[in-house]
């Protein structure tokens, strides 16, 4: 796989996102790259770990979580192409939760010393990285929203619908089907409910029309009663330069 | 590993739990069941779908254990 292919969604995503030119481009296009692959459920960055680069996924997803001393997992984030689910690690030097891989992934590993290089060079990229770490906040916002106020039928729609907006602009949504690889435990573990649960409002999408759930993706049977459970307001992604 | 299944009754509707789980603690079950019907229970009882949450536990065929909720408003 070539560095150019493993930037593509990269690319893709922060010139939807930002204002990203030509230069900018030439010069992400430029930074040099690891590419390594990891399987299903491999620990990426562990809690407490030290990363001295930045993960890039290229294919497949991942998830941000952290576990209580009691062993109770709370699924904080899912990661798509394009994003670099620790990009905060350049300046935050110890991670606070774990990056696991949640399919088999291609992940391009690019050093922090390259991206102190290319952020100093090119104050554009700089601010354009800070933007991202922004949104990135912004989900998280609304993520605590989701799990703390609406009941459980909303948090997955809202969770789906979500996602669905993100892989649209990385060009992964054909018609009323995208990718969903989340199993029911780790549904669970992004509602903070319990598997069973989980299973329950799977269920209950799926005989009310809204959803169906296939292994490892989801299809929309009614657009708009989806919507309406989500009570979803797509702003806080700031898809746009604009926004 | 033995599997037990987790139906969950509200207010008579019963949703089954076709899939299972495989768990090994008696304790593993009971805290499932529990924080089920908890969770399950708070949507019910503030949507105002149902007043009753049974999740029924079974282990093969046999009741394994069953938890009770209900919802009592007075005045």
């Amino acid at each position: 796989m070539t560095n150019e292919s493993v930037m593509i969604a990269l690319i893709t995503r922060l010139r939807t996102t930002s204002a990203l030119d030509d230069e900018d481009v030439q010069a992400i296009r430029s930074l040099p790259i690891v590419v390594k692959h990891y399987q299903q459920g491999q620990l990426i960055v562990r809690d407490g770990g030290r990363p001295a680069e930045c993960c890039l996924i290229s294919q497949g997803f991942c998830v941000r979580s952290k576990t209580t001393s009691n062993g109770r997992r709370q699924i904080l984030s899912i990661h798509i192409p394009g994003e670099i689910p620790d990009l905060q690690s350049l300046h935050l030097h110890v991670l606070d939760h774990d990056l696991v891989a949640l399919t088999d992934c291609t992940l391009g590993f690019i050093s922090h010393v390259s991206l102190r290089e290319i952020t100093r060079r090119r104050p554009n990229l700089a601010e354009i990285f800070w933007r991202d770490t922004l949104i990135d906040a912004a989900m998280f916002r609304d993520w605590i929203v989701n799990v703390g106020q609406r009941p459980a039928p909303s948090r997955l729609a809202h969770i789906i619908v979500e996602l669905r907006e993100r892989l649209k602009v990385v060009g992964q949504v054909q018609g009323a089907r995208f990718e969903m690889p989340l199993t029911q435990e780790q549904i669970g573990e992004a509602m903070g409910v319990t598997s069973v649960h989980a299973n329950r409002i799977v269920k209950q999408l799926r005989d009310d029309n809204v959803l169906e759930f296939h292994r490892g993706s989801v299809r929309v049977i009614d657009e708009q009663k989806l919507l309406e459970l989500a009570d979803f307001d797509g702003l806080y992604l700031h898809q746009r330069p604009s926004l | 590993m033995p599997r037990f299944h987790f139906h969950i009754v509200e207010d008579g509707r019963v949703i089954t739990d076709e899939e299972g789980q495989e768990l090994t603690a008696r304790d593993a079950v009971r805290r499932e069941a529990v924080e089920t019907g908890a969770s399950v229970a708070r949507d019910a009882f503030i949507r105002g779908s149902a007043s009753r949450i049974i999740v029924d536990v079974r282990k093969g065929d046999e009741v394994f254990l069953k938890v009770s909720i209900s919802l009592t408003v007075e005045g």
